[in-house]
C-alpha cells in the first residue's frame, strides 16, 4: 500500500497541464453507461483551470483535491453503489474494438467472474503519453485518464498493475478527500 | 539484359522479405485459443506490449534518468511481450486440448525446447525459444499447474537471462526460472 502510495505521489507530482486528445474517453464513459445500464457521477475534471476546479470539485465532493488539480490535465469518471451485470468478455470486447486504432491496450485483467475488471490502454501524445485506466469493483466504476511523463510510463510499463491501481487509488482518494 | 536483372534482383528481395516477414509472425504466438477460459477462471490477466509501444517507450525513454535507461535496455531490440494467465478456482478446469493449439505452433518451424530449464515456481515449466541459425528471435513460456495456466511470449532477441530479469516486470509473472548466470555462480561456489 505504501509503495502504491509512493508511486502515485510521483506520477502526479511531474504531470505537467496538458489538453486531453479527442472524445474517447466520453466515449469508454457512455459505452460503460449504455452496457450496463448505469449513470456516472460527473465532475468536469480538466485541472486547466487549476484550484478553481480543485475548489469547485472539493465542494462537490468534499474535499480539497490539490493533489489532482496540481497533476495536470486528468478526466475522472465514477459511477458508484450501481449493478455491474453483464457478460464481461463482451463488454472487453466491445471496449478493445472501440480504442483499438488510437490506443494501445497494454494490460486487462478480470477477477471474480468479472466483478473485478481492470484495462489499462496508452496512447501516444508528443513527448508524453496519455493512460486510460477503466476499472470495475464490484459496484463500483472509475475511468480515469491522465497523461504520463517519460519517467511515469517507465514506471507504468515495469509494473503495468501497480501503477494502473495507483492511477486509480489517488483519484478515488482525492475524490473521497 | 539490365532491366531483367533488375526484375530478379527485385523478386529475389522480395521472396527474402515476405521470409523474414513469415519469420517474424511465426514467433508471435496466437492465444486467442485460450480466450474461452476466462468464463471458468477466478482471474485473467491479458499483457500486450506489443511493437508499437516499444517503439513509443524506445523513442521517449532518456538514457540519462535511472529508471528510463533500465526499462530501455531492458525491452531494447524485443518487438512484443504477450502474456495470458488464468488462475483456477478448482482443478480440472481445463485439459491437454485446450493448450493444443498454442503446442502446435512450438512444434512449428525454429521452434526449440529447452532442456533443463530449472524453475522454483510449483507445476510444469516449458521454455522454448525460437531459433534463426543461430540467431533468438523469439521466446515462450508454457507454465501449467493444477489450478493455473500462463503463456508468456516474448518477441525478438531475448535468452533466460534476459527473461530472469524480465520477471516480475511489464507484466511477465514471476516464473521463477533460473537464469544461467545465477546458476553459474551457484554452481562456483
Amino acid at each position: 500500500m505504501k509503495r502504491i502510495a509512493t508511486i502515485a505521489l510521483l506520477l502526479f507530482a511531474s504531470v505537467p497541464v496538458v489538453h486531453a486528445k479527442g472524445d474517447d474517453f466520453n466515449s469508454v464513459v457512455k459505452m460503460i453507461e449504455d452496457f450496463y445500464r448505469v449513470k456516472h457521477v460527473g465532475i468536469p475534471f480538466l485541472a486547466k483551470a487549476g484550484m478553481k476546479v480543485a475548489t469547485t470539485a472539493a465542494r462537490i465532493k468534499g474535499g480539497t483535491a490539490r493533489r489532482l488539480a496540481e497533476a495536470g490535465s486528468i478526466k475522472l469518471a465514477v459511477f458508484e453503489n450501481q449493478e455491474f451485470n453483464g457478460d464481461f468478455a463482451k463488454f472487453r470486447s466491445s471496449l478493445n474494438q472501440a480504442l483499438n486504432e488510437t490506443w494501445m491496450p497494454l494490460i486487462q485483467t478480470v477477477a471474480a467472474a468479472g466483478e473485478e475488471q481492470t484495462y489499462i490502454f496508452l496512447r501516444n501524445a508528443g513527448d508524453k503519453t496519455n493512460v486510460l485506466v477503466i476499472t470495475i469493483e464490484g459496484r463500483d466504476a472509475t475511468v480515469v485518464q491522465v497523461t504520463l511523463s517519460a519517467k511515469n510510463l517507465a514506471l507504468l510499463l515495469k509494473d503495468p498493475e501497480g501503477t494502473g491501481k495507483a492511477i486509480t487509488e489517488e483519484a478515488t482518494l482525492i475524490d473521497q478527500e | 539484359m539490365k532491366s531483367s536483372f533488375n526484375k530478379h534482383l527485385i523478386a529475389l528481395l522480395l521472396i527474402i522479405t515476405s521470409a523474414f516477414v513469415a519469420k517474424a509472425q511465426d514467433t508471435r504466438i496466437q492465444m486467442n485459443s485460450l480466450d474461452h477460459l476466462a468464463a471458468k477462471a477466478n482471474q485473467t490477466v491479458d499483457v500486450n506490449v506489443d511493437e508499437r509501444l516499444m517503439k513509443l517507450a524506445a523513442r521517449l525513454f532518456s538514457d540519462k534518468d535511472e529508471d528510463e535507461l533500465k526499462v530501455k535496455k531492458l525491452i531494447e531490440g524485443l518487438k512484443g511481450i504477450y502474456v495470458k494467465s488464468f488462475e483456477f478456482e478448482t482443478e480440472g478446469q481445463y485439459v491437454a486440448a485446450d493448450l493444443e493449439p498454442i503446442r502446435a505452433q512450438l512444434r512449428g518451424a525454429g521452434w526449440t525446447r529447452l532442456v533443463n530449464v530449472i524453475s522454483k515456481k510449483e507445476g510444469n515449466v516449458e521454455v522454448y525459444l525460437q531459433f534463426a541459425g543461430e540467431m533468438v528471435n523469439g521466446l515462450a513460456v508454457l507454465h501449467t499447474d493444477d489450478k493455473e495456466l500462463t503463456v508468456v511470449n516474448i518477441v525478438g532477441p531475448v535468452n533466460l537471462d534476459k527473461l530472469a530479469q524480465l520477471e516480475g516486470q511489464m507484466g511477465i509473472p514471476d516464473l521463477g526460472i533460473e537464469s544461467p548466470k545465477a546458476k553459474k555462480k551457484t554452481n562456483e561456489q
